[in-house]
């Protein structure tokens, strides 16, 4: 379970935007992984199980909490206004703050099928949902967030310059 | 331009999964397992004294 731990954490990240509460799942999250374990089917994906209790435990538990304490859609509404520097590392930022404005499921689709390169029927058994859903998530959480970073076809080229470019080649995914 | 929001996305995704371990997840982990070792023990006592002069442990 420990090779997976660093994913796990990324991927509570990427759903909770909040790292206390975010290692808070994790450990919810290791601690019902290992009570059940014998629900584990060797041979299978373990860290798509594994992803799997982890966004089960958020919606479940996490994510009401979450929104009685704070309106991150409406904190963050006013930050990312302006339109972008064209820049490696502003648009890292920019990606982030776009990334984070995106819903719950929305940014759970892209990091699973985006990031973590699961397939659309792996995605979809992991959410419980049709894979035709997961599909058409991915799709509007990309044109998404194309938009809240005020990105067209021809800006998207400013992406790919130099700095950008060498720290996506330099840092292949996990 | 959908490969570049995944490139952007694996870049700012590898960023958070390249992050050390904290000793929080180590130790419950470990916790986790001497708690199952406790168990595993107490049952083979049990399985002991059920089948005494077994000698496959």
């Amino acid at each position: 379970m420990i090779e997976h731990l660093p994913a796990m954490r990324a991927f509570a990240m990427s759903l909770t935007r909040n790292p206390a509460t975010a290692d808070d799942l994790v450990q919810d999250t290791i601690v019902k992984a290992w009570s059940n374990f014998d629900r584990f089917q060797p041979g299978t994906n373990l860290r798509a199980w594994l992803f799997t209790i982890l966004r089960n435990t958020y919606y479940s538990l996490y994510r009401k909490r979450r929104r009685e304490v704070e309106d991150p859609e409406g904190q963050m509404a006013g930050a990312i206004s302006e339109k972008p520097a064209h820049d490696g590392h502003l648009v890292m930022t920019d990606f982030r703050e776009a990334f984070a404005q995106l819903s719950d499921e929305q940014r759970e689709v892209l990091i699973l099928v985006g990031a973590e390169g699961f397939s659309y029927e792996d995605a979809a058994e992991m959410c419980g949902c049709a894979v035709g859903t997961v599909k058409s998530r991915t799709n509007r959480a990309r044109k998404r967030l194309a938009e809240l970073m005020h990105l067209d076809e021809d800006e998207g080229l400013e992406m790919t310059d130099a700095a950008t470019l060498a720290v996506v080649q330099g840092n292949p995914a996990a | 331009m959908n490969q570049q929001i995944d490139d952007n996305l694996r870049r700012v995704y590898s960023d958070a999964s390249s992050e050390p371990v904290p000793e929080r997840f180590t130790k419950l982990l470990e916790q986790l397992r001497q708690q199952e070792q406790g168990a595993r023990a107490e049952d083979q006592d049990e399985d002991h004294r059920a089948a005494s002069g077994d000698d496959d442990h």
